[in-house]
């Protein structure tokens, strides 16, 4: 597992014992629990997801690295994008639930707050972010910005802009859509 | 001295234009409106320069601060100074409410040992606990900061294997993997009460940018770095049934030109919080947690 070594923020532990050398020092670095802390924490969440059985939304794990998942999330009905689906990645970092996960698009997706790298403006997956949100509340919350983008701030002005034309937009969908391969 | 300070305020423009760029530190440049928004406008470095949570400063530190500053403001430092006699400074990240709550309250429970207000507040954090799972929170998304709260609540108590020094709780409240979870453990508290009595904070939010009580919270107590204001301040405050004395420090004064330096206590209001109307007597005292305001920054302050 090598996302597991090369921790740089470390959460202390009351029940280790600290053996400072002395008190200006910082305090003695508990990496393997820290570690154990955020392994727990997305194993806990894999379990919640699973259990949770939303429709249209669902994640995993990538083989050997629980920091690095694969979700996939379905348009919702009555939207633009009703019968497609997107793979997504979620890279999480070593400060993980302080940070957010880095979320992309996989497959392609045209949409305003989407970009051509499949890049995605959110502000929960930004300034907004908090401990609060889980991977499951990132998948939902991007199905539904699908639904409902921000046309105000767009990363793809020109989904921006066909975005009042609900009909052509589906045309659009439709025409650039590439169904996620089976990998 | 005088001359220098009419020159700030009369000034403006000129000073803004050939004066060095103002320090973190120097206040006295800032009119109030600018002081608003000092917090995130200094860059990321300078901000960190300062810690999490500084060291004890006598109060003549502030006074230093405001040297050539507006003469209403060194008046009040000088009546601070009658009833005070130190000043804890923490960083301006957006933080540093709850930030010196916490250094406030741990350092409280640590001098005092006060083993019947540790049963009475983890009764409070267990209440929030099931406030949040009420609410539809996800244990796993806040357990561990509660968890890490509980054992910092526990290590300031001492006769344990696990107890710590002064000196370690300071260096606790500077390291982030401790500081930043119970700071993040104080937003999840404060979260659950706002929308817990959604109701009664509604008004207040109302006039705030955000359209809905969830909304606030979403965008201005659960993510880190977000400032705290009096809604802020009272819902912590009622959770924990902690009561909080803010001392502030700012331009204003009297109309017949006194100068008077005023303060709040934010009284838990002890209808919602666990009814352990038995330890309240104590309530009625003066808060043991005073801080002091600064527009957009609170410090802690120490009574003589």
């Amino acid at each position: 597992m090598a996302a597991v070594n090369g921790q740089t923020e470390d959460r202390y532990q009351g029940n280790t014992p600290a053996v400072a050398p002395s008190p200006k020092q910082p305090l003695p670095a508990a990496k393997s629990v820290d570690t154990q802390s955020v392994l727990k924490r997305l194993q806990s969440e894999l379990m919640a997801l699973m259990m949770s059985g939303d429709p249209g939304i669902s994640a995993f794990p990538e083989e050997d690295n629980i920091f690095c998942w694969k979700g996939t999330i379905t348009g919702s009905k009555d939207t633009v994008f009703e019968g497609t689906e997107y793979k997504l990645s979620l890279a999480f970092p070593n400060d993980y639930p302080f940070k957010p996960p880095k979320v992309k698009f996989e497959t392609a997706c045209f949409h305003p707050n989407v970009d051509v790298y499949g890049n995605i403006c959110l502000d929960i997956l930004q300034d907004k972010w908090s401990s609060a949100y889980d991977v499951r509340t990132i998948l939902l919350s991007i199905q539904s910005l699908l639904g409902e983008p921000n046309t105000s701030s767009p990363l793809n002005p020109q989904a921006a802009q066909l975005w009042s034309n609900q009909e052509e937009y589906r045309k659009m969908v439709e025409k650039l859509y590439k169904p996620p391969s089976a990998a | 001295m005088q001359n220098n300070e009419e020159h700030v305020v009369d000034g403006e423009a000129e000073s803004a234009s050939s004066a060095p760029q103002p320090e973190f530190s120097d206040w006295a440049y800032y009119a109030d409106e600018d002081t608003m928004k000092q917090p995130n406008e200094i860059p990321a470095s300078e901000s960190e320069k300062i810690p999490f949570v500084g060291d004890k400063e006598p109060l003549s530190a502030l006074a230093a601060e405001y040297q050539s500053g507006s003469p209403i403001l060194l008046e009040k430092i000088k009546l601070l100074g009658e009833k005070f006699a130190a000043i804890r400074r923490t960083r301006g990240d957006g933080n540093c409410f709850f930030r010196s709550f916490m250094f406030s309250y741990l350092e409280h429970i640590l001098e005092t040992q006060d083993k019947a207000e540790v049963d009475r507040i983890t009764a409070n954090v267990e209440e929030c606990r099931r406030t949040l799972q009420g609410l539809g929170y996800i244990d796993f998304t806040f357990e561990d900061f509660f968890a890490l709260f509980l054992e910092q609540l526990e290590s300031v108590l001492q006769g344990h294997e696990t107890s710590i020094s002064h000196d370690d709780l300071l260096q606790r409240s500077r390291d982030p993997s401790v500081s930043d979870y119970v700071v993040m453990f104080f937003r999840f508290v404060t979260t659950g009460e706002i929308r817990k009595r959604s109701e009664f904070f509604e008004p207040f939010i109302m006039g705030l940018a955000s359209s809905t009580v969830e909304q606030f919270c979403k965008s201005s107590v659960e993510p880190m770095g977000e400032e705290s204001d009096h809604v802020h301040i009272t819902a912590l405050s009622d959770a924990l049934g902690v009561p909080i004395r803010v001392v502030y420090l700012d331009r204003s004064s009297c109309d017949n030109g006194g100068v008077n330096v005023n303060h709040h206590d934010f009284v838990p209001s002890s209808g919602d919080s666990s009814g352990s109307s038995s330890s309240s007597s104590s309530k009625t005292t003066e808060p043991f947690i005073v801080l002091l305001y600064r527009p957009g920054h609170y410090d802690i302050l120490y009574p003589k």
